[in-house]
């Protein structure tokens, strides 16, 4: 979900080998320094820590209960704005989930029933035929049988109309500013910076101001998700229209277009294909957002996960939480397939009817049906499918018959593993570890990464979080070294096996799209409370993007050097050591910086089990409502994030670079 | 070496200038009020590199006339295209002045040049740059679409350009379906929807095959006949420039080292670089009858074959070779004789050799 | 809004099964602004909201159903976003709602006649495996039965998420207890532990409270430590340990209902309602295992309860008439 995301990595030439050797003895002798120097260089002393969150916190509260601009409270034009998002949301709702109702209390009847699901689910196999023919049709007739057999269609249909206006707002409001910023440099900068920040801060921290300003309810849910959806969508609406090609620009130009005849009818029309990839990371992003927004009043599929795990019901958690891959499976394949037929466009054939019309006289069709047969409205509670009890009792049956070995092996995990590691970084000198990242920086990007880098992490510093930030640090190495283990041999298996792609690839979007809390409870009934749990969670979410980035770096590597080292008679091994694994490093080490993100996308949701880093404090903070605490928290997961990303990009765009100097030479 | 009256004209140098170029200077990095405080014209190129400028058109001076078509020869980066850009404003040149039929375009306003675009101006481009979303007739109405023309007139005459460009019966096809050769026809009638008397086009057959190359090639000089357009053509291919050229100019990092008729180029290389670029093509198929012509002389009858003046010598070989009585040149507009084909010119063109 | 939806079908069940519309009285509702109902992420909340809602829907209120967190509602009261709760427990959020009380925002419309326990708790067949249970001395000699590798020697006690305070620590402390707390972050993991030990009838000791399913569906008992009293929080002369405070279990009492000061204005008959509606322990409790282990709506058990007990619930309404 964040792939294709650049984020700011100050350009600037990888340093050579005698500089390299400058700033390892210079780090040595900081070593040296903190061995025989004063205590604060080790442990950060308390006039090095400023209560920023508290300031942070009385301001935040200030804005959203107290300032207003000419005369208009601040929190009455932001609750002007909830009521006016909220209007759509629930217009889809009256039409998708719920239909409309006369009378109060006790009196309460349905004067007008929503479209039923004959007619929702109708619309999207037709859709899906007419764009992408018989398997996308097949694929989303299964995903609506799914939510209708299963009994989740209305709380699926909920869940559409937050996800449609979410998506509709977000997609609106990223084209603006990605075309914006495409207009303007400088704008350009600032929207990167905010959005890189804004895609690495955890969505529970900016919750508490977000309820403040915009009050409880779907409209701040919605506030929420947009925030959390809106990057990609900006970020590919720019790439999309730098890739306009410079000759179509001067087509349009040549023919006389004014500024806005050129983007609309030049180059938004040639970016269309690229734009909707960003929309489709949005879509995605979006639903990852269900169960959150569902935490804060947005109903829907997101509740019955969390209600259904209250209970300790895994296979319903299972049931709803599938509902959801359902509903991404359906939205995303259905949006591609439009975007391509949109980008290079196609004629009805022959006594073809066009789609709207199709679709009209099915809904008709469809409400009449309905009206005559009340199972098209409403599948009776009789003939639902449930396998929940499968699930539980799976669950159950694991719990009971192997927990010995789970037991043994998070043991001796935690004991020797995790615990030495935690430990080695909890008490690891502030200023060596930060002397040991500024190394880092200096040797894969030179001078100014070594500035972003210092100033990112004594942001954790100065702000009070090290400890907690060191703690994140320790889960998210080992999340990732065992996503990365696990993830990269799956995808280099996979690149040589197209036909295992397409169901790889549906396993990975379930991965991704599946709340992780339907996966975070069976970790915890056999893994305990804690760290162990934690990991598991995060390795699960965080193993996809490796996957995929094995995959596609394997498949890199020219076909003609792979015909030269078989006619040289290497071995498998020799060729994935000397040809592939070389050739695949940069796309790897790209895809080592998403598996990284990923996971601290994960950090906040691992807390749920009971961690002590940056994701606990968060929640914290959440929990107390402690606005400043949990900006800054989550603030300080950016900056983990920021670094990890500044170096890993530049350590691959320094591979590339390296490289390419051999080659030319 | 005689000359007949009228093939100067033939050659257009009396005829209205349509596009008039001076002085002009394109250099990449610096501003204008930059350039011209620091005198760039009279700047060395270390200057220029010391100061981190990149020239792409330096100091080019041209006329265009009406119904001509001038090729603009050179190799990549000798800013060919550069120029042809700066002709329209899509590229802002940095100093020099730029006329299109007597208006000043670097004067021009924003709205002054989007009038001027629309209304006398096409422009065929390398890769096409044709609109993805948008079908054949879609693409060609363009044009006139962005100009507001209403919905059924647009469609007539993008109707007209791509029967034109003989793709009738394909006005429903998205582009991707297309061949390449048959993407440039949609690109060639394109630029022709508005009817523009300036044509420019920016190598539109180098991305093509030989053979559709040679086609399109063809195309054009058949458009052109019909049409009598006012042509700027970029090509980095000589055989090419030579075929379609009425007078070409060949460039060499940024200058315009000569400008001249085909024949003129090959006869009379203003310097090495144009005497090596035309070292290999065939004289014949470059020079025209008028210069291998010799005064008439008392035996000569008109018993023989006549051809005009204009003709190339290798399309007029087996005529000359195979008749027995020596052959007539006419005046280029009248049928009277101005004189005869000195034979032993002609064969030493026809062998490769410059007539003297 | 799924709140809305699900309560809508629901009400218009009961009012078929009913059979007859009730006339509401043309004094109320005073205003057609809807009453925003917290619930939260445990049951009872959403149970008793979804009770008052229905009944305030009944006298033609109009009401919402809105998510928040236990302690994180303040500021929404306060802000007028959240206008009543049904729960308000006094062991943890005692401190918490009388400073809200303070700010004039929030009124407190007294107690539910639910009496809120949490503690610590144990499967029944843990008094085996440490017989002297469940008296919390015993919890000293056993400590290594409740223990896990990663905290042996000590015992493992499972904790309430670290929001919910720091109460169990300062016991340990005060008690001297060989316990090592581990906080989860949300109360959904420490049920999830339970179920699992309990599967394999393994040792676990946690925070449980009630009214909850967990002691309706699971045989255990509360550990009793010295019972709370005034003083025990700030005196350390009080209780076992003659110089600590906290050396006592939490304490076990009233859940109030709570509402936003403004919204007496607004509706001063349906704050009269929610002043009225009283509950009692055994009755919520039994609900509350019709809704989390046989898996009925909030709505259809809500519902099933009002539509059988009119003569209870009728009364609570007489400013309506």
């Amino acid at each position: 979900m964040h792939d294709s995301v650049t984020r700011a990595i100050p350009a600037s030439a990888p340093t050579s080998r005698k500089p390299r050797l400058h700033s390892a003895m210079a780090l040595a002798a900081l070593a040296v320094a903190v061995f025989f120097g004063p205590v604060w260089l080790t442990v950060i002393p308390a006039w090095l820590e400023f209560p920023v969150a508290t300031v942070v916190g009385d301001a935040i509260n200030w804005f959203a209960r107290e300032a207003s601009i000419g005369g208009l409270a601040v929190k009455d034009i932001t609750r002007l704005f909830a009521e006016f998002i909220d209007r759509p949301i629930q217009g889809a709702v009256v039409l998708l989930a719920d239909g409309l109702f006369s009378g109060r209390g006790l009196d309460v009847k349905q004067s007008v029933p929503p479209l039923s699901w004959l007619a929702i689910g109708g619309v999207a196999v037709i859709t899906a035929w007419r764009l992408g023919g018989r398997s996308l049709a097949f694929t989303v007739t299964i995903c609506v049988g799914f939510l209708v057999l299963f009994g989740l269609w209305q709380n699926a249909m909920v869940t559409l109309s937050n996800v449609l206006v979410s998506v509709f707002i977000a997609a609106a409001l990223g084209l603006a500013l990605g075309i914006w910023s495409f207009r303007s440099t400088q704008v350009e900068n600032i929207t990167r910076a905010i959005m890189n920040v804004m895609q690495t801060v955890p969505i529970f921290s900016y919750l508490v101001p977000t309820l403040l300003l915009f009050g409880y309810g779907p409209s701040a849910a919605l506030v929420a998700t947009v925030a959390y959806a809106l990057p990609p969508m900006v970020h590919n609406t720019v790439l999309a229209l730098k890739s306009v090609p410079a000759e179509t620009i001067e087509c349009g130009r040549m023919a006389g277009c004014t500024r806005r005849q050129l983007l609309w009818q030049v180059q938004l029309p040639t970016a269309l294909s690229k734009i909707a990839v960003g929309l489709n990371q949005t879509i995605m992003m979006t639903l990852n957002m269900v169960i959150i927004a569902s935490m804060i009043g947005a109903g829907g599929l997101g509740f019955d996960v969390l209600k259904a795990l209250r209970k300790l019901d895994i296979g319903s958690g299972l049931e709803a939480g599938m509902g959801i891959v359902a509903l991404a499976v359906v939205l995303d394949r259905v949006s591609q397939a439009a975007a391509k037929r949109a980008a290079h466009g196609k004629h009805l054939q022959p006594g073809q009817q066009p789609l709207w019309r199709l679709l009209a006289v099915w809904i008709v069709a469809a409400t009449v049906i309905a009206w005559l047969l009340p199972l098209a409205q409403l599948w009776p509670k009789a003939y639902l499918i449930s396998t929940a009890a499968f699930w539980n009792n799976l669950v159950s049956w694991i719990n009971q018959e192997w927990f010995d070995v789970l037991d043994a092996f998070r043991t001796f995990a935690l004991l020797q593993v995790m615990r030495p590691i935690r430990d080695f970084l909890a008490a690891a000198p502030w200023t060596l570890v930060i002397g040991a990242l500024a190394v880092a920086a200096h040797w894969t990007g030179g001078l100014r990464l070594v500035i972003y880098t210092v100033s990112l992490a004594l942001f954790i510093v100065l702000t009070g979080y090290w400890g907690p930030a060191m703690n994140s640090l320790y889960l998210i190495l080992i999340a990732v070294t065992l996503a990365v283990l696990i993830g990269f041999p799956i995808g280099f298996w996979l690149a040589s096996r197209p036909r295992l792609q397409t169901a790889a690839n549906l396993v990975l979007d379930t991965l991704q799209t599946l709340p992780t809390l339907v996966y975070l409870l069976p970790a915890v009934m056999l893994f305990r409370i804690g760290d162990v749990s934690a990991i598991v969670a995060v390795t699960l979410y965080a193993v996809a993007p490796a996957v995929r980035y094995g995959m596609v770096g394997m498949s890199q590597v020219p076909h003609a050097r792979l015909e030269a080292a078989e006619i040289s008679g290497c071995s498998r091994w020799q060729t994935l050591i000397w040809l592939r694994l070389p050739a695949a490093w940069p796309t790897l080490l790209i895809g080592i910086n998403q598996t990284i993100m990923m996971a601290f996308s994960m950090l906040i949701i691992a807390a749920l089990v009971g961690t002590k880093d940056l994701g606990q404090e968060v929640l914290i903070a959440l929990n107390r409502s402690q606005v400043g605490e949990g900006i800054i928290a989550g603030l300080c997961v950016a900056c983990l994030a920021l670094i990890a990303d500044g170096l890993l990009k530049a350590a691959a765009a320094n591979t590339a670079i390296q490289r390419h100097r051999k080659n030319s030479l | 070496m005689t000359s007949i009256p009228g093939t100067e004209a033939q050659h257009g140098r009396q005829r209205e200038v349509i596009v008039q170029c001076r002085n002009l200077w394109k250099v990449f990095g610096a501003t204008k009020h930059a350039f011209e405080r620091a005198d760039g014209a009279h700047l060395s190129v270390e200057d220029f590199t010391r100061k981190g400028w990149t020239a792409a058109v330096r100091n080019a001076s041209f006329d265009v006339h009406r119904a001509e078509v001038f090729v603009i020869m050179g190799l990549s980066g000798s800013g060919k295209s550069t120029i042809v850009r700066c002709l329209s404003r899509l590229i802002e040149p940095t100093t020099g002045q730029v006329q299109v039929e007597g208006q000043d375009l670097l004067a021009a306003s924003e709205s002054e040049l989007i009038k001027t675009r629309r209304s006398k101006m096409g422009m065929v481009f390398q890769h096409f740059a044709l609109l993805p979303n948008r079908d054949v007739l879609g693409n060609v109405a363009f044009p006139l679409q962005v100009q507001g023309v209403d919905r059924t007139t647009r469609e007539a005459r993008a109707a007209e350009m791509i029967s034109l460009v003989g793709l009738e019966g394909r006005e429903n096809h998205f582009p991707d379906e297309l061949s390449g050769g048959q993407q440039q026809r949609i690109g060639i009638a394109r630029s022709l929807a508005t009817d523009p008397s300036l044509w420019f086009l920016d190598e539109p057959f180098s991305a093509l095959d030989p053979l559709i190359r040679a086609d399109l090639q063809d195309e054009l000089i058949r458009l052109q006949s019909q049409l009598h357009k006012t042509v700027v053509f970029i090509t980095h291919d000589l055989d090419e420039a030579i075929k379609i050229a009425d007078r070409i100019a060949i460039m060499d990092q940024g200058q315009i080292v000569q400008i001249g008729s085909p024949a003129d180029l090959i006869l009379n290389p203003a310097n090495d670089y144009v005497a090596r670029f035309t070292r290999n093509v065939h004289r014949s198929r470059v020079i025209s009858v008028d210069t291998v012509l010799r005064e008439t002389t008392p035996s000569d009858t008109t018993a023989g074959p006549a051809v005009r003046p204009t003709e190339r010598i290798a399309d007029v070989a087996s005529l000359v070779v195979e008749s027995e009585h020596p052959v007539a040149v006419l005046h280029p507009h009248a049928d009277t004789v101005a004189g005869y084909i000195d034979r032993e010119k002609f064969v030493r063109v026809l062998a490769g050799l410059d007539p003297q | 809004m799924l709140f809305k939806k699900v309560s809508g079908i629901a009400s218009m069940l009961l009012a078929l099964t009913l059979g007859a519309p009730t006339n509401a009285s043309a004094a109320v509702p005073e205003s057609d602004k809807p009453i925003k109902i917290m619930i939260a992420d445990w049951t009872s909340i959403g149970l008793q909201g979804e009770m008052m809602s229905l009944i305030l829907q009944t006298y033609g209120y109009t009401t919402e159903l809105v998510v928040a967190d236990d302690s994180g509602r303040y500021p929404g009261f306060e802000n007028g976003d959240l206008h009543l709760a049904m729960e308000t427990w006094q062991t943890t959020q005692q401190n918490n709602l009388a400073k809200s009380v303070a700010t004039g925002n929030v009124v407190d419309l007294g107690e539910t006649g639910l009496a809120g326990v949490e503690d610590w708790w144990y499967p029944l067949y843990m008094k085996e495996k440490c017989p002297g249970l469940p008296a919390w001395e015993a919890l000293r000699d056993c400590a290594e039965e409740f223990a896990t590798a990663d905290t042996a020697p000590k015992g493992r006690y499972v904790g309430g998420p670290v929001s919910w305070g720091d109460h169990d620590e300062n016991l340990i402390a005060a008690l001297d207890l060989p316990f090592e707390v581990i906080h989860p972050g949300t109360d959904a993991a420490m049920f999830a532990e339970l179920k699992a030990a309990y599967e394999r009838q393994a040792p676990i000791v946690l925070w449980v409270w009630k009214p909850h399913w967990v002691p309706s569906l699971y045989d255990g008992e509360y550990v009793q430590f010295p019972k709370y009293e005034d003083g025990c929080f700030d005196d350390p002369a009080w209780g076992p340990n003659k110089t600590a405070t906290g050396d006592c279990g939490k304490p076990y009492g009233w859940i109030k209902k709570m509402g936003w000061a403004g919204g007496e204005d607004v509706w001063p008959c349906a704050y009269q309602m929610v002043r009225n509606y009283n509950m009692d322990n055994d009755t919520i409790s039994a609900l509350l295992v019709e809704v989390d282990l046989n898996g009925r709506s909030n709505t259809e058990v809500a519902t099933e309860w009002l539509k059988a007990n009119e003569d209870i619930w009728r009364p609570w309404a007489a400013c309506a008439g």
